[in-house]
Order: structure tokens, then C-alpha cells, then sequence
């Protein structure tokens, strides 16, 4: 793994912060990628983080960024990572707070939003497909594809919480033990 | 508002819960059913800010700050909000080497690709909502594509959704 320099840590993740719209998920998706591309963090290592971070009280995304700063850099890359995606972001956030009875008079703004949007969801299904389509070699497809489809049937249509789908997981995951 | 009874208001909510805006009963009890410093209007203000902007959704505690104790509020805000993140380093420091064991491995690789299952079901309602035509229906697909199979930046992909709303409402 790449141990990259706390520069390149803030960029990533203040980019991140104040261009991704929609909340958490589609950010994780799209820092999961970049971890990929950029070879900053391991399969696992982002397993233990996405998992725990659900574990972990308030924003699951900010622990989510603790717990990867911290695989990267250690403290100093935790500290780094959540003041970097929160800090632009929450300025932006004041901004629109007295802005807001504004916002309707800027349809050109909702444009630019919902396309964003837009965006988002596709990189939240790109982002899935490439974090199966990584992880599966040949002759082991079988358990990456069932887990997966497996948790979006239990928490798309049971409606179980993402904790509840990751104690599935952690159950199914300690019994079938890839050969 | 005193800017300590703020923070520690702010960090009770969301410190129990476990998503970004599942806190928002408790702030609401605390800040407009309690103690009248924010009205239902301000309250809804400060949620729809977050929503439209980038971010989590848990973001919009900084909001709530800003509209009850204005530019050091936010800041106090912002303190609540990033605090009970840092509960998860001590947690990975007791797995530490646990981590590396095979049977470990194997439930982490489970909670990976659960994880994949997770990202299309929190995807699918956005969809709902964010497919309203052709046009976003083609920046979905091509988001998809490009993230999923070619190594362009998403800064790329996101900015290039924004050129498109920008152009569609131009044109």
C-alpha cells in the first residue's frame, strides 16, 4: 500500500467533502474508489472501517473517514481526514443556511443539484460493482456476488438497518470460509 | 444560547444515534419543544440546507448551531458533529492484529461485499427520486460506466453532471 503524504490526504478527502452530494453513502462509495485507484488502503482495511463506522455513534461517514485516515497515516491521517471533509463542507452549509430562502428564486441551482444527484447514484452502483468485480478472481465469484445481492435483498426489501445487515454479514462471513 | 449548554446539546443528539439525521428528534426536542430557541421552520431550514449541499447528511447540526448561536454556534456545531467520530480509533486499535487472522479476514472480505449490498440499497430510493427524464437517466448510466470500469477521477465524473445541469437548463 501507498503511504501517501498528509497534503494529498487533506486534498482527497476536502474534495470529496464539497463536491459530492446525496450524504454518506455515495461519498464512501466514491472514497472507496479513490482509495482503490490511488492504492491508499486495503480491501480489508476498508471492510474493518465501513463496518465499525456503522458501530460507531453520530455520522457514520465521519467515523467511516476517522477509521481510513487512521489505516493511512495513523492519527494525524484521522484528524486530517475529518477536519478535511468537514471543514469546506460545513462552511458551504452556513452559506446555504442564509441563503436557503433564496435557493428557490436559482432554478439553475436545482438544475446543477439534481444532476449532481444524478451522479451520485451512479457512482454509489459503479462503485458497488467495482468493489465485487475487484474482490472476485476466477473460481471465487460465488461468495462476493451472493453476500452482496444477499444484504441489498435484507435491507432493501426486509427493511433490516445496515447494522443488522452487517451482523448478517459478520455471521455468514465467520461460517463460510473461502478454501 | 451559551455556547457550552450548545455543544453539549448538540453532541448529546448525536451521540445517540447512529446516522446522520436520526439525531434530529432529540434536537428538535431540545432546541424547539424544550427550549424554544429554534422554530419548526428554522429547524426544517437547517435539514434542507444540508440536504441540497454536499456533505453528509449529519451536517446539518452545523446549521442548527449557526441559526442558534450564529458563525461560533456553527463552529460549536461542527465540534459535536466530528466528536463521537473519534470513538472508532480505540476500537481499532483493540482488533489491531485480531485483524489478521484468517477467520477474521473472511468476516471482514463478508462485511466488504455486504457493504456493496448496502451502496445499491441506499441507491435505489435515491433513484426514485433523482431519475426525472432521459438526461438524468443517461448521468446515471454514464456516472455507472465511468466509475465502474475506467480510472477517471470522479472529480471529473461529478463536475462533468454539473457542466450537463448547468447546460440543460441553458438550453
Amino acid at each position: 500500500m501507498a503511504q501517501p503524504r498528509l497534503a494529498s490526504v487533506t486534498r482527497l478527502f476536502a474534495r470529496v467533502g464539497v463536491t459530492v452530494f446525496g450524504g454518506g453513502d455515495p461519498t464512501i462509495a466514491i472514497l472507496q474508489r479513490e482509495f482503490y485507484r490511488r492504492d491508499w488502503l486495503s480491501a480489508e482495511k476498508f471492510a474493518i472501517a465501513f463496518g465499525l463506522a456503522r458501530l460507531t455513534p453520530g455520522t457514520n461517514v465521519l467515523a467511516f473517514c476517522a477509521a481510513a485516515g487512521w489505516y493511512i497515516r495513523g492519527l494525524p491521517g484521522a484528524l486530517t481526514a475529518v477536519l478535511a471533509i468537514t471543514i469546506p463542507a460545513s462552511v458551504l452549509v452556513v452559506w446555504l443556511t442564509r441563503a436557503y430562502d433564496l435557493t428557490g428564486h436559482y432554478p439553475l441551482a436545482l438544475s446543477i443539484a439534481n444532476a449532481l444527484v444524478a451522479a451520485a447514484v451512479g457512482t454509489m452502483v459503479g462503485a458497488a460493482v467495482l468493489l465485487v468485480r475487484t474482490q472476485s478472481s476466477r473460481g471465487r465469484w460465488l461468495r462476493p456476488i451472493v453476500i452482496s445481492l444477499g444484504a441489498f435483498v435484507l435491507a432493501y426489501f426486509a427493511k433490516l438497518s445496515p447494522l443488522q445487515v452487517i451482523g448478517a454479514a459478520v455471521v455468514v462471513g465467520f461460517f463460510w470460509v473461502e478454501s | 444560547m451559551n455556547l457550552v449548554v450548545l455543544y453539549l446539546l448538540l453532541v448529546k443528539a448525536t451521540l445517540t444515534s447512529f446516522s446522520g439525521l436520526a439525531s434530529l428528534p432529540v434536537v428538535r426536542t431540545d432546541f424547539v419543544v424544550r427550549r424554544h430557541v429554534l422554530t419548526d421552520r428554522q429547524l426544517n431550514t437547517a435539514v434542507a440546507a444540508s440536504r441540497i449541499g454536499p456533505g453528509p447528511l449529519g451536517i446539518y447540526v452545523v446549521s442548527v448551531g449557526y441559526l442558534a448561536g450564529g458563525v461560533p454556534g456553527a463552529c460549536v456545531g461542527w465540534l459535536a458533529m466530528i466528536t463521537p467520530a473519534f470513538l472508532i480509533i480505540p476500537m481499532l486499535r483493540f482488533l489491531g492484529v485480531r485483524a489478521e487472522h484468517p477467520r477474521a479476514r473472511a468476516v471482514a472480505r463478508a462485511v466488504l461485499f455486504a457493504g456493496a449490498g448496502l451502496m445499491l440499497s441506499a441507491a435505489a430510493p435515491m433513484a426514485r427520486d433523482a431519475i426525472t427524464g432521459p438526461l438524468s437517466l443517461a448521468i446515471v448510466a454514464a456516472s455507472l460506466i465511468l466509475i465502474a470500469i475506467t480510472r477517471v477521477d470522479s472529480l471529473w465524473v461529478m463536475l462533468g453532471a454539473a457542466v450537463v445541469g448547468m447546460l440543460s437548463f441553458l438550453f
